[in-house]
């Protein structure tokens, strides 16, 4: 019994550590982004603490008083024991004992004011400008620009400054750049007519693209069960083409059909119809097309598993039928279709999910265009997330975007499990040990 | 049943209209791919290969060469392969036929992430991969397609296990060998076709595969012959059919070769059947 278990175990361990890291943790992880404002300017790794100069604006609004303000935007260059100790380091105690007998306690507002300063010096000047630079640059104590990788660096800072107790915790949280925890994703997808418009899209893609499926995969699965085998296998292999040719290949394949010099327009010419491309010429025409390139992918899977389950019942009833005078239309009506109930059903819901969600010949084919005609929730998440021309991707709001589909898909799996005889397929190992 | 041609004429005529966008498609990639059509029209003027140049010269400086591409995705496509077999074979015999606790919860949970769309994971996994340092890398892209195959590798291996006879088994337990020796020796052989038809259904799944190269690894030393030919269709300013269609063809040789060669078994497992 405990040999047995560790091998089941064994067995499954490596299949299991794929499942946790690719599948539950995304699964976990595309909630947790969902509720924070991830996105490419904050970084994905956490972030560092920073003020701008243009940051200063801000920040009464997000509760720092305005001397604290004062102070990070005042004195930018000071000579102080710390900064003395720094320049010292670099240029000797002598010039530093002089400085500070010069210009000790004094601080100036621009780099300039510093380096005029240091040619004060008389018994050991500094004669290149370049270190005259460098040297000015050690007296520099603004935090402005400056970087911080962790809080405790940047409240020393801000100490170091004088900027008051009072100040710092709304301080720090302004100059943090990184990600935080928000709901706001969730307000602005609420707000937004454009989700409307995506969730619209996505219902209008699968149910049409569904019928599509369903009725065609039926009718190619029926009519070549009625064809001579060698006709039938024609016809299923121009049809199983689309399921196994590249995406990337197969939606050129449509482009070319449909571009304005493409065979459709050069069929259409002589009859006096303007070229146009007809993929992309009106929403009704890319929508067109949409369908019908998902659908022939579909309507393969559907032709394969119709043709095997109609290949399962026994022909003798199809005679039965016949001697009894039925034609063909009933025997498909009355004989064949009710015993396809359970695939029909199969393929129905199966691709419901897999439709909702994918995202790629729509990708190839329009890029949800014209305008954002044709742009479906999935795309939605992808494009807000993972590609736009903006260039600031959003990860968290593609993740909330991403969120709902993560949680349909586990609803309706979770209610496919239940309906497709699950017992039948955990029969009981018969070997005990 | 009828089944002359003659009689199913309205039939067959009816199923070839159809069909003829289809077929146009095909036939219309084969031909502009080695030849030039007249300019505006699509009747084949001259019979050229210049379509094929990006065998021989680069298309464009900034573009990988296409044999580093190609290879690439070979390596893509069988190391996903290997992977997707190599683990399904055992988790799939754990779940068919050997008895552990909490086997219920695995199948459940197996049953479910087969129906799940993965895609939608797509976001997380990036960034998840991002964690790791292996964005932009093949070995990532590797890795997540190979997780997201396995929930069907393992279904249609579990398949392939539970048609084995059970008197196999006790026939080797009863001469005294281990639950492992047994699988080793008497139940692996008898699911090998299984195996190379899976193997072949995801070393064409990883072929063809085009989102996860698209949004993982989007540099150019690790593009893969998907993302290589959408970006030369995507950069081009003034479409040319003809390279478009030389390089599709290119890359989807292999898939129409391996359709010859298993179309029967390919069949059978798009069609998610379990017999071999």
């Amino acid at each position: 019994m405990n040999r047995q278990t560790l091998l089941g175990l064994g067995f499954l361990s490596p299949a299991l550590l794929a499942v946790v890291m690719f599948f539950l943790l995304p699964v976990v992880l595309t909630v947790v982004f969902a509720f924070t404002n991830m996105s490419t300017s904050t970084g994905i790794l956490g972030g560092e603490y920073q003020i701008s100069e243009s940051d200063l604006r801000r920040l009464p609004a997000a509760g720092v008083r305005e001397e604290a303000v004062e102070m990070l935007a005042g004195a930018d260059y000071a000579v102080r024991a710390d900064t003395l100790a720094l320049f010292a380091a670099e240029f000797g105690d002598k010039r530093a004992q002089e400085l500070e007998a010069l210009h000790g306690g004094a601080s100036f507002d621009d780099r300039r004011a510093m380096e005029r300063a240091l040619k004060d010096l008389r018994r050991d000047p500094i004669r290149s400008v370049r270190e005259r630079k460098a040297a000015a640059e050690l007296f520099r104590i603004s935090i402005l620009g400056q970087r911080f990788p962790t809080e405790a660096a940047f409240v020393e800072a801000i100490t170091a400054l004088g900027i008051p107790e009072a100040d710092q915790a709304a301080l720090t949280e302004a100059a943090y750049t990184g990600w935080t925890f928000t709901t706001q994703n969730f307000e602005l997808l609420w707000e937004l007519p454009a989700t409307w418009r995506y969730a619209l899209n996505s219902a209008l893609y699968v149910v049409l693209t569904l019928a599509f499926n369903v009725g065609f995969g039926l009718f190619l699965a029926l009519s070549t069960f009625y064809l001579p085998t060698r006709t039938a296998q024609t016809f299923r292999a121009i049809w199983f083409l689309p399921r196994i040719l590249p995406p990337v290949l197969y939606v050129l394949m449509w482009q070319w059909l449909t571009w304005d010099q493409g065979f459709i327009s050069a069929i259409l010419r002589p009859f006096g119809i303007e070229p146009i491309n007809w993929m992309r010429h009106t929403a009704t025409h890319a929508w067109t097309f949409i369908v019908l390139i998902n659908g022939c992918v579909g309507a393969s899977l559907g032709m394969i598993l119709f043709s095997s389950s109609l290949r399962a019942i026994p022909e003798t009833q199809l005679f039965a039928a016949q001697v009894d005078g039925a034609n063909r239309w009933q025997q498909v009506r009355f004989v064949l279709l009710p015993q396809m109930r359970w695939p029909i059903l199969f393929i129905t819901s199966y691709q419901t999910l897999s439709l909702l969600t994918s995202f790629e010949y729509i990708l190839l084919a329009t890029d949800g265009g014209p305008g954002r005609q044709t742009e479906v929730w999935a795309l939605a998440a992808y494009h807000t997330a993972l590609s736009n021309y903006g260039g600031n991707l959003e990860y968290g709001l593609g993740a909330a975007y991403a969120l709902a589909l993560v949680i349909i898909g586990i609803l309706l799996s979770a209610l496919y499990l239940r309906f497709f005889n699950f017992r039948d397929l955990v029969a009981k190992p018969r070997i005990e040990q | 049943m009828t089944t002359s041609l003659k009689g199913n004429w309205l039939l067959i005529l009816a199923l070839s209209l159809i069909s003829a966008p289809l077929v146009i498609m095909y036939g219309f990639q084969l031909i502009d791919s080695v030849s030039r059509p007249a300019p505006g029209g699509i009747i084949p003027q001259e019979w050229e290969l210049t379509n094929w140049r990006f065998l021989w010269e680069r298309i464009d400086s900034a573009r990988p060469s296409i044999w580093r591409v190609t290879l690439n995705t070979f390596v893509f496509a069988s190391a996903t392969a290997l992977l997707v077999c190599a683990f399904s074979i055992t988790a799939a015999y754990a779940l068919s036929r050997l008895n552990f606790p909490a086997r219920r919860f695995f199948l459940a949970g197996l049953i479910m992430l087969h129906a799940f769309p993965t895609i939608t994971l797509i976001i997380a996994i990036f960034i998840v991969l991002q964690f790791l340092g292996l964005y932009d890398s093949l070995i990532g892209v590797i890795l997540v397609k190979a997780a997201l195959e396995l929930p069907f590798g393992i279904w249609i291996m579990k398949g392939f296990y539970d048609s084995v006879p059970w008197e196999i088994e006790m026939a080797g337990v009863q001469d005294g060998a281990s639950r492992f020796r047994v699988w080793r020796e008497l139940i692996l052989p008898q699911v090998k076709p299984g195996l190379s038809a899976l193997l072949i259904f995801s070393f064409l799944a990883g072929w063809s595969e085009f989102i996860l190269p698209l949004v993982l690894a989007p540099g150019a030393d690790a593009q893969v012959l998907a993302t290589y030919m959408n970006a030369v269709i995507a950069d081009d300013t003034r479409p040319d059919y003809g390279l478009f269609k030389a390089i599709g063809m290119f890359y989807a040789l292999p898939v129409i070769a391996v359709y010859l060669l298993f179309q029967k078994r390919l069949m059978n497992i798009y069609g998610g059947g379990t017999k071999g």
